[in-house]
């Protein structure tokens, strides 16, 4: 029979003693790894979703910078950006914000005439057709808030003061509300129309590039033959999401940083030293016939037991309540809030790495704290421990 | 056989708290004896119980016990002489506060390859022999003094060793429990056990039973 | 029963829900994943370089287009991603609507 399983049982009899302060560790233990677990699964789930979502997103787009602000793009532009070697298709892009005052919310307007077939079976009705006008397809949350369905009407007040009214052609399902909560997609000639562009510009370009390799390299090249435009990479909009999510649960970690630093203060105080009747606990078992290593294996199984339990606890905890109960503590913190708000859906993304890190920042150190300080007095003298 | 020769102790040394708690001394307990350890409290007679417990090593001057010098044996064979040869009861028990009868028995045994139901059956066996049967499932503080040497005694004899050394055993005991303890090491050394008291209690070291008395003073042996 | 078989046991027991649950995620992560990809053709046949969150500031709504200068981006050196923001409260009456 092994002999840490005898150290394990003298562990429990032993941890038992203490039952109201070991639990209060276990606690308070299981509640710190709760949040830090809580916060990783979620801000991972979100990054996970968001960015697998957006690698669907156009590889390159281009827009005119007119004195360091966005400026509508002149088609000519794209003709010449065409031309660069390894470039595919080049399309103009209409879009644009309007402010709905009866609401308070802001909505995305964008041109559109074509989808692909899967994106037709997200649409409730129909969409818009070629050359179809005075028709638009709205986005859930905008449906929702303006209590408009299929064959309602929207109204949006052009450049020109006057009231445009949109016929609702389809609605979006909840499905893709991630990517079309806020947008009212109207015809290319609408959007100009009401938006008062010139014909010869569009909001912005995306340029289609071959070679998935290539697209910093062309980016470059536009960005060295027109310096007035700027060239944004798929990769660029990745990593800006992926700042965004660590940098909200940054903040979110921020504010669970009191519980983090107190449970900091439990293990040093653990650390720093070992209780008069610990050591003299020690010195008894050496004069036993006790080994150095047997108390410290003694110390490691005392430290195990209550950080795996709790570890182990905790991460259960923040499973459940990110993924069953829509993570409600921590969500909103992450989240934000807007006046339209899609649904998320919070799926299961797990990143062993991540509690690879959290074994590493809680489970490691805690055992960490336990032996280091009973080292000194394994390796003395139980002659010396016990004359105090 | 346990010899000592010319053994030296000397606590914190070098320090303003140098204390030298055994000077030079030489001694030879024979095996199956019953000796004691006499003189009053700071004479060294528990510094040098410790030593020959193996408990801590001398600063200067040789232990051997049987046929090996243990003064120079590095930390793990030390424990495994100790746990193996040495059974001990300590003046203030140093019993394990919170925990069971049971298992403060069992507990030298933890760190040997026997198994957790070996280890109870034998600590049953001694905590039975003892009269602690109806206890055994007690934690210890609730026991009265008595019971408490009692279960020291036990934990001191579960590795079933070949020397007791025992420390002021009678100190916080009154006559008649005194008389009971005396009677347990009298049993003990009856089964051809070596037993090494340290006292300065009359009661123990003015005895018929006692084969050798060593008296202490200043950390010397006092010669008679 | 010993105490450590107890203890092991409510180990196992721990261990055994979170492998339970991590099986339960991979089958819903499994269900979700033809929906992603629909999603992610949607992006690429509209042209959507954004997540439709938080739609109440042009930098908030189109980080990947915010302008260099846009107050408040999504950096460490910002106080707060005002306004769909985390820490302080939306105004009054904005979350309902119609403040007007």
């Amino acid at each position: 029979m092994s002999k840490h399983l005898k150290i394990l049982e003298f562990v429990l009899s032993s941890l038992l003693r203490r039952k109201i302060k070991n639990l209060g560790i276990v606690a308070v233990f299981s509640f710190v790894v709760f949040i830090l677990a809580s916060i990783l699964f979620l801000t991972h789930a979100f990054k996970t979703e968001s960015l697998a979502i957006l690698e669907g997103a156009p590889e390159l787009i281009v827009h005119k910078i007119a004195g360091g602000r966005h400026d509508l793009t002149a088609l000519r532009y794209g003709d010449e950006i065409a031309k660069i070697p390894g470039v595919g298709r080049v399309l103009p892009r209409y879009w644009g914000y309007y402010y709905d005052a009866s609401t308070g919310a802001n909505y995305t307007v964008m041109g559109a005439t074509e989808a692909p077939r899967s994106t037709l079976e997200l649409v409730r009705g129909s969409f818009i057709e070629a050359g179809q006008r005075g028709v638009c397809v709205l986005g859930e949350g905008v449906a929702e808030v303006r209590l408009a369905g299929v064959n309602g009407t929207v109204p949006i007040m052009g450049a020109d003061g006057e009231l445009y009214r949109f016929k609702v052609v389809g609605v979006f399902r909840d499905l893709s509300a991630l990517l079309t909560n806020d947008l009212i997609l109207v015809a290319p000639e609408d959007i100009r129309e009401i938006f008062d562009m010139p014909p010869d510009v569009a909001t912005d370009i995306v340029v289609q590039v071959f070679n998935p390799s290539e697209v910093a390299n062309v980016a470059k090249k536009i960005k060295y033959r027109f310096p007035e435009l700027r060239p944004i990479t798929r990769t660029e909009i990745l990593r800006t999401y992926e700042t965004l999510f660590s940098w909200r649960s940054g903040l979110v970690i921020l504010m669970f940083l009191g519980a983090l630093v107190a449970f900091g203060i439990l293990a040093w105080d653990k650390a720093t030293g070992l209780s008069g009747e610990e050591k003299k606990e020690i010195g008894i078992l050496k004069a036993i016939g006790w080994e150095t290593s047997d108390i410290l294996a003694l110390k490691f199984w005392e430290g195990a037991v209550l950080s795996l339990v709790s570890f182990l606890a905790g991460l259960i905890a923040a499973y459940a309540h990110v993924f069953f109960f829509g993570a409600s503590v921590f969500a909103p913190a992450l989240k934000g809030w807007s006046v339209i708000f899609p649904d998320f859906r919070l799926l299961p993304y797990i990143d062993p790495y991540q509690i690879f890190v959290l074994i590493f920042l809680t489970v490691v150190p805690y055992i960490a704290a336990t032996i280091v300080p009973s080292w000194k007095t394994a390796i003395t003298d139980p002659d010396v421990v016990m004359r105090g | 056989m346990i010899q000592l020769d010319q053994v030296t102790k000397i606590f914190n040394k070098g320090k303003p708290s140098e204390v030298v708690a055994v000077r030079e001394v030489s001694l030879e307990i024979p095996q199956g004896s019953l000796s004691v350890l006499k003189g009053s409290s700071g004479s060294g007679k528990t510094s040098l119980l410790g030593l020959i417990g193996c408990m801590s090593r001398p600063t200067a001057g040789r232990i051997v016990i049987g046929d090996r010098d243990v003064a120079k044996l590095p930390e793990r064979f030390l424990t495994e002489v100790r746990r193996e040869t040495f059974g001990f009861i300590f003046q203030h028990f140093h019993l394990i506060a919170g925990i069971s009868v049971l298992e403060n028995v069992m507990l030298p045994l933890y760190p040997t390859g026997m198994g957790l139901g070996e280890i109870r059956r034998r600590a049953e066996a001694v905590v039975d022999g003892l009269g602690l049967s109806e206890r055994k499932h007690f934690p210890v503080q609730g026991l009265s003094g008595g019971e408490q040497q009692r279960v020291a005694i036990g934990r001191a004899l579960i590795n079933d060793c070949q020397v007791v050394l025992a420390d002021e055993p009678t100190a916080h005991l009154d006559t008649t429990l005194s008389e009971e303890l005396i009677g347990i090491l009298l049993r003990l050394h009856g089964e051809g056990k070596t037993v090494v008291i340290a006292t300065h209690d009359p009661l123990v070291y003015d005895r018929a039973f006692v084969q050798q008395v060593v008296e202490m003073r200043d950390g010397r042996i006092v010669p008679s | 029963m010993t105490k450590y078989r107890l203890f092991l046991g409510l180990l196992a027991v721990e261990m055994a829900t979170l492998l339970c649950l991590y099986g339960l995620g991979a089958v819903r992560l499994s269900r979700r994943a033809p929906d992603i990809v629909v999603l992610q053709e949607m992006a690429a046949g509209l042209m959507l370089t954004d997540l439709a969150i938080w739609s109440e500031a042009t930098y908030a709504r189109h980080p990947s287009q915010a302008d260099l200068f846009s107050p408040f981006q999504e950096y460490p050196s910002a106080i707060e991603h005002f306004p769909s923001g985390s820490i302080l409260a939306p105004p009054f009456g904005m979350r309902s609507g119609g403040h007007e």
